[in-house]
């Protein structure tokens, strides 16, 4: 390099064995969550695909899988119709997760990690395409130049699959539904072919690397918790490690309000440094599959987390029990046990309660009674773990306790008469209806939200 | 055999059931922050509208869930329970159920 003074060495430097303890000790964050799922979707969607598409092919030209392999899988799916459709269906579900994170993410984790990180190929990664074959061939002990976050090869293997991923899914499609002419199908399933072949030629390699190849076992690693150590950085992508390094002194600089004139040496790793983007990092996001920062931390979780755990109870409840979630009605059948135990003939002749009454049937024998209990046991738990278990009146700073049970009173009636006039509240109807496409759910649901938005200017004094 | 299972289930492991999805309903519920009256009643102020988001992603999860396991066939929606539509009742009971909900905070 030309430049008089560097703020950083161009290469690794060889590191005494204190600063490479240290660095080994301390993480960084390589993927951002969105990644590592889209990863792991992309990696079970692949093994499907694969594994149903090699059966589908059944045509002496192209077969690459054996017979037994073939009719075991047809065995398994029954038809191979019922395979094809299972084929298609976890294809469209790619296209579409796909669709989603490139149209919503685009900004975020799409135009800089793909299309700065991931497949920009620089003089450095040419240098090192070529020295890493001399040295596969023994024609070269030149040391590797310094990669990005990303190396020359994983650059290669990523420039092959972006390029192949549309003519998959558009093959794919146009072979799914007959799109165009019979001719245009017939090339389909040969590119489609093509295409899917050489993603898997690199494939081997990127499976081989990652889940068998010693070096590269941080790398495996990161694509689950989202850290790699320092020192794997320092060594394996050294010009990622170099910008990550600067992005903190920066903020070190910008901490102390200090312009320190560029051109310094940096401590490689040191303990006595204020607050690093580094240590920053780490208190913040990593490790983050750790069960105390999931369940033991005080704060709520993201809503998205949340829904995503409520809806796929939700589909658990419908898939057992051809139902779903709900609350008003489980205390109505409470309250009708009461009623069936002070007066067991005026509950049985009631034109309301004797619905809830089965003869010769405790009213207290159904999903929502026991799903009630559930209930309760589980918020105990999830409040119990986060440390939020408290006895307290929850309610607007300007009024008092008694203002708050009155009104508490008031607003339950109201609910409670809403609920059973609707036949069902926000959980038995808006929420397990909605999910099901009730259309009255979905009225109740607006008429909900309309009165609760509607409603709040006249309540303000009391919330606020 | 396809779902919906219910009419597998022996009493006792009906009821069983019941318990464990309360448990993980109740439990993502309280996740959600839906044990304080004030988050609750917050989205109606435009303050946190963790309420609108948990809701609709779950409805979201569980409606595309259902749709794929009634498309490959697993999920027989002819036994799933749809609520029936009441249009007046539900309109006029949602009305109320909103009124109830900012006045008590639910």
């Amino acid at each position: 390099m030309t430049m008089g003074v560097q703020p950083f060495p161009v290469a690794p430097a060889p590191l005494s064995v204190e600063q490479a303890e240290a660095m080994s000790q301390r993480r960084i964050k390589k993927h951002h969550v969105a990644i590592i799922l889209l990863h792991w979707f992309n990696a079970i969607v692949w093994l499907c695909e694969l594994s149903t598409g090699a059966a589908l092919i059944a045509s002496p030209y192209f077969r690459v899988a054996p017979y037994w392999y073939i009719n075991m899988l047809r065995n398994i799916f029954g038809t191979r119709a019922n395979m094809l459709q299972f084929h298609i269906v976890v294809g469209i579900t790619w296209i579409v997760v796909f669709l989603v994170y490139g149209i919503f993410g685009f900004r975020t984790y799409l135009a800089k990690q793909i299309f700065e990180k991931e497949i920009a190929l620089d003089r450095d990664d040419i240098n090192w395409l070529i020295i890493r074959a001399l040295r596969i061939l023994n024609k070269s002990d030149e040391p590797l130049p310094p990669q990005s976050s990303y190396n020359a090869g994983q650059k290669l293997f990523a420039l092959l699959v972006y390029a192949m991923i549309p003519i998959i899914m558009i093959t794919g499609l146009i072979m799914a539904f007959h799109l165009f002419s019979t001719a245009v199908v017939g090339w389909a399933v040969v590119l489609h072919f093509a295409a899917v072949g050489l993603v898997v030629s690199g494939l081997i390699i990127h499976v081989y690397m990652g889940a068998v190849f010693p070096e590269e076992k941080a790398a495996f690693f990161s694509m689950l918790t989202g850290m790699v150590s320092e020192l794997y950085a320092y060594r394996h992508h050294f010009k990622w490690w170099k910008e990550v390094k600067m992005q903190e002194q920066a903020w070190i600089q910008k901490l102390q309000g200090v312009s320190t004139p560029t051109g310094v040496a940096p401590p490689i790793s040191s303990s006595a440094t204020p607050p690093s983007d580094v240590e920053k990092t780490e208190e913040r996001h990593g490790p983050p599959w750790t069960f105390k920062r999931i369940f033991r931390a005080p704060e709520y979780w993201p809503p998205y987390a949340a829904g995503v755990g409520l809806g796929l109870t939700l589909l658990a409840t419908f898939v057992l029990m051809g139902q779903g979630l709900g609350a008003s009605g489980g205390f109505t059948s409470y309250l009708v046990a009461f009623i069936a135990w002070v007066a067991p003939n005026y509950a049985t002749h009631h034109p309301y309660w004797s619905n809830y009454i089965q003869p010769g049937q405790s009213p207290l024998i159904t999903f929502l009674v026991f799903e009630l209990i559930g209930v309760v046991i589980g918020g105990f738990v999830s409040g119990w773990l986060a440390g939020r278990l408290r006895i307290a009146v929850d309610k607007g700073p300007r009024i008092s306790r008694r203002t708050r049970y009155a009104l508490a009173l008031g607003g339950g009636i109201l609910t409670g008469y809403g609920a059973r006039l609707a036949r069902g509240c926000t959980s038995g109807l808006a929420l397990s209806g909605g999910a099901v496409l009730s259309v009255g759910a979905w009225v109740f649901m607006l008429a909900v939200f309309a009165a609760g938005f509607g409603g709040a200017w006249f309540m303000r004094r009391y919330w606020l | 055999m396809s779902a919906p299972y219910f009419s597998a289930f022996s009493l006792t492991t009906y009821l069983a059931v019941a318990v464990l999805l309360g448990f993980f309903f109740g439990f993502f519920l309280e996740r959600a922050g839906f044990s304080s009256a004030h988050k609750l009643t917050a989205q109606f102020y435009f303050k946190d509208f963790a309420v609108l988001k948990v809701m609709f992603s779950a409805i979201v999860v569980a409606m595309l869930g259902i749709a794929y396991l009634s498309l490959v066939g697993w999920l027989d929606m002819s036994q799933v329970f749809v609520p029936p539509t009441y249009i007046w009742p539900q309109l006029v009971g949602g009305l109320l159920l909103g009124a109830g909900f900012i006045i008590g905070g639910y």
